[in-house]
């Protein structure tokens, strides 16, 4: 007798939907499963076989087929267990078998025939939606993650025989209390905006460094790429964890992207993310590990970064191959991953604050205090410099806080995260209404075409420009970087016109030649 | 060896000098030795060529004395364009004749050109490797005076205060002589060979060691010495108080050289040799003029007061002409304060804001006095004068 169940298998950040086919028929007993499966699927037989005996159901001696379809895609993980257990009852006539058309399972099964929670359950719920499936049963663990998309009826099912009860027409299981989603251990997802009680980061425990600080909401607001460089200790780590603070909200889509990618890599979701991912990996990371494209699918950190920033410290610690790697996310928003098996494109839209010493050392400009020579910098320009600098247009130097010159008080914090975060919201508005009609939200993401466009000089303007051109301060790439920062400028200052004061600043903030070491030449 | 000395130029160097040249690179490992101490390395130096061989040959002294005997100087291989020039030579530059002195010169842009730089007015300027701002910005600017007003700067071709002054005598489209520590074709580090050909170009570059011989650290003393008896006057810019910071100006005592010095904070390590030099009778420069002013009565023929005066100047050279003689003349009141502020150590937007200027404006007016060429930026984004104001 034959029976098929619909489930769904997890591609890197990609869904497809598997057939369960089971047929069973006489013949010597034995369980087996074709199909591209890998071991976690293939090690199934033993978890459903064990689950339904000890759930009461009858294993059948017979000789049992499963075929997993379409054929040519590699299925795994343990998710699929579910969905095999209950064709196989389906098969033997212990399930009616109409209830496996209207519901897809998707879940782990445990040897007492227990429902455990699979990653990528909100994943699933839109790809069963997709398929115009009205209801998807998994286990109760992820349950309230996947009622996160509308119009589709979710059956939590803690067991097998809970499921078998859904397929019959019944209702599942009850959910776990509400209040336990809220333990922060559970929270996979960077829930700070959604808490009062859990303030995240605020710029405003930033004292001092005022320069860096504004260089940072210019940065926000117009999703500039910016390199943090000064001397170990001054805040450059912590000035960029407060970015996110400072950032608009993810719009409702934005969320559910990445919502989306986090409950695909593993954490567990109860709403939809909120605040904008902020991933900072370590700078022994690998390429595979940045981009993607390891193995088993895992995407990389800027994936993870999508649509929030990736913060890298310590930038000259990164392997070259490594920040090499980041070039085509920075410039197209996008990562497309070709390996023998697979190829992908995965979103990849990412603000990136690297943070940097100014030398081998990190004191350079400090006095006596750096002891870096002329080559020692000279090399440590080279690991930074290239192709990742030329897209980056912002440089903040931290200074060390010195006590001299007449202070006018102790430093205090320049501004909070609420106020900047209002000052880059009206700026991002500002920069959406310009570039409408241009296909891009942010001045970041403008191009020559749109520059020329949007940011008209006035005759002191150009003159400024012309000398900078002039004096071999500005490459043509450094030109543009100038006149979108001055953009942004214009736009936090509510200017309709880039003013001789916002290319001025631009001008001052540009990374081209800060870094230490061009000192004598 | 010989495959050296087949590569040696043609030149109009006799032979006793150039066989001496060949002996000194061969000698190179115990010089090295005898480098540990600097007046030893130069009473070597001294030395004839048979008490060399005796002193330094050791187990090579059979050996190198057969070569020696059997010295001849080689066709022009792939050095083509460096000369020689001996002691024996018609116009060897005066200063170099002395005991100490080097008996050859290998010289890249022009032995002629050499004999008449060495002929006008010239300047040594010295310093550390390892300079501060304030010492590379001081040396920038005097070299760029000196520079304009047609004075020939010499200097090693070492980082910091050297290449510093070479950076700034070329810019004001001066001449300078650089001198090597090693063979002109090797001793130039790969990150100096866009300064070391533009040098070639406007001025020239000499070395006493035979082409091929790689720079070592004997070899960089030695040309110390060469840099300091070819100048008349000798510019100590930032030297920590160390025998090795302080030995070229000692040298310029001991040859009875004019020696000046810059004064420096008495907080800074990197000023503290200098300042001792000023303590011990050196004269205090505070810019061009006055060096110029030091040069004057010794024979500064080449030297046009007017240029002098601002110690920048040069009508086609100057990067600020647009602005007229004086540099700051264009200057609104605003923007003078924030240049005396960032002089006076107020040299980040920070700091600056801090001091008392309009946080939204300090970044204008940062970026307008360094498209002016009178800030640029330094280690650490922190801004600093190109031209000392006090040199004004």
């Amino acid at each position: 007798m034959l029976a098929r169940a619909h489930t769904f298998t997890i591609e890197g950040l990609h869904t497809r939907h598997v057939s369960v086919e089971v047929d069973v028929r006489p013949g010597l007993p034995c369980f087996t499963i074709v199909g591209l499966a890998d071991a976690a699927v293939r090690e199934a037989r033993e978890r459903v076989q064990t689950a339904i005996r000890n759930s009461g159901y009858a294993f059948p001696a017979k000789r049992i087929t499963a075929n997993l379809a379409p054929g040519d895609v590699r299925k795994a993980g343990p998710g699929l267990d579910l969905a095999l257990a209950c064709a196989v009852l389906a098969a033997t006539g212990q399930v009616p078998g109409a209830g496996l058309e209207r519901v897809a399972l998707f879940g782990e099964l445990a040897l007492d025939g227990g429902v455990r929670p699979s990653r990528g359950a909100l994943a699933v719920a839109q790809a069963t939606h997709g398929a115009g499936m009205p209801v998807l049963a998994l286990a109760p663990g992820c349950a309230r993650e996947a009622r996160l998309i509308d119009g589709l009826e979710v059956a939590a099912v803690g067991h097998l025989r809970s499921a078998v009860r859904v397929l019959g027409g019944g209702a599942g299981d009850p959910l776990p209390e509400a209040a336990a989603r809220r333990s922060p251990a559970d929270t996979g997802i960077d829930q700070r905006g959604l808490s009062p009680t859990l303030p995240g980061p605020d710029l405003s425990d930033v004292r001092g460094q005022h320069h860096a600080v504004r260089t940072v909401v210019i940065a926000a607001a117009g999703a500039h790429n910016a390199l943090l460089s000064g001397p170990p200790g001054m805040g450059k780590t912590m000035l960029a964890q407060r970015l996110p603070s400072i950032l608009p909200p993810l719009s409702s889509a934005e969320a559910v992207e990445v919502t989306r990618i986090h409950s695909l890599m593993g954490a567990r979701v109860h709403a939809l993310a909120v605040s904008r991912p902020f991933r900072a990996p370590h700078h022994s990371i690998t390429p595979a590990g940045l981009v993607g494209g390891a193995s088993g699918g895992r995407v990389g950190e800027v994936v993870l970064a999508h649509n929030g920033v990736l913060f890298l410290d310590e930038l000259s610690e990164f392997a070259r191959a490594t920040l090499e790697a980041l070039r085509q996310p920075l410039e197209d928003g996008r990562v497309a991953i070709a390996r023998a098996g697979h190829a992908t494109v995965y979103p990849a839209r990412i603000m990136l604050i690297a943070a940097t010493n100014p030398c081998p050392c990190g004191h350079a400009g400090d006095g006596e205090r750096c002891d870096c020579s002329e080559a020692d910098m000279a090399r440590h320009r080279r690991r930074l410099s290239g192709p990742l600098l030329d897209r980056i247009d912002l440089l903040a130097n931290l200074e060390r806080e010195t006590g001299d010159g007449p202070a006018t008080g102790a430093p205090g914090a320049l501004t909070s995260s609420g106020r900047a975060r209002e000052q880059v919201a009206a700026a991002r508005e500002r920069q959406a209404a310009r570039l409408r009609e241009d296909g891009v939200r942010v001045n970041a993401h403008m191009d020559a075409r749109m520059l020329a466009r949007h940011v008209r000089l006035d005759a002191h303007g150009q003159e400024m420009l012309g000398a900078a051109r002039r004096r071999g301060l500005l490459s043509a790439r450094g030109e543009h970087r100038v006149l979108r920062v001055a953009r942004t400028i214009a736009d936090l200052d509510a200017s309709e016109r880039v003013r001789t004061c916002h290319l001025g600043a631009a001008l001052a903030l540009r990374p081209d030649g800060g870094l230490a070491g061009n000192r004598a030449a | 060896m010989s495959g050296r000395d087949e590569r040696a130029p043609a030149s109009t160097a006799c032979l006793a000098c150039a066989r001496r040249s060949w002996l000194l690179s061969e000698l190179g490992g115990p010089l090295e030795y005898c480098a540990r101490d600097r007046t030893r390395l130069l009473e070597v130096l001294a030395l004839g060529d048979r008490e060399l061989l005796k002193a330094l040959a050791g187990r090579r002294a059979a050996e190198l004395s057969a070569l020696y005997a059997d010295f001849h100087i080689g066709e022009p291989g792939s050095a083509q364009d460096v000369e020689r020039i001996c002691r024996h030579c018609a116009g060897y530059p005066h200063g170099l004749e002395g005991r100490y002195g080097p008996h050859m010169l290998q010289v890249l842009g022009g032995s002629q050109r050499l004999v008449e730089l060495a002929g006008g007015p010239s300047v040594a300027i010295l310093g550390s490797t390892a300079a501060s701002d304030y010492g590379l910005a001081s040396a920038r600017s005097i070299a760029r005076g000196l520079g304009a007003s047609g004075v020939t700067v010499i200097a090693g071709l070492t980082d910091g205060i050297a290449a510093a002054a070479h950076t700034g005598a070329l810019d004001a489209n001066g001449a300078s002589v650089a001198v090597m520590g090693g063979g002109l074709d090797v001793a130039c580090p790969a990150r100096r060979r866009s300064l070391y050909g533009r040098i070639r170009e406007r001025g020239c570059a000499v070395s006493e060691l035979p082409v091929g011989c790689r720079g070592r650290r004997w070899g960089q003393l030695a040309s110390e010495r060469i840099v300091v008896e070819l100048a008349r006057v000798t510019v100590l810019v930032e030297a920590e108080d160390t025998p090795a910071g302080l030995a070229g100006a000692r040298l310029a005592q001991a040859r009875g050289r004019t020696l000046a010095a810059i004064p420096g904070r008495i907080c800074s390590p990197l000023s503290r040799g200098t300042n001792a030099m000023l303590m011990e009778g050196a004269s205090l420069v505070r810019g061009a003029r006055d060096v110029l002013e030091l040069l004057g009565p010794l024979g500064g023929s080449g030297v046009a007061p007017a240029t002098a005066s601002t110690g920048l100047a040069g009508p086609a050279s100057n990067p600020l002409a647009g602005l007229g003689s004086d540099p700051l003349a264009g200057l609104t009141t605003g923007l003078r304060a924030t240049l005396e502020r960032v002089g006076a150590g107020c040299d980040t937007p920070d700091r600056l804001a801090r001091a008392g200027e309009d946080p939204a404006a300090v970044l204008l007016a940062l970026t307008e006095l360094e498209l002016l060429g009178l800030v640029i930026r330094g280690d650490g984004g922190r801004y600093v004068p190109c031209e000392p104001l006090t040199g004004m």
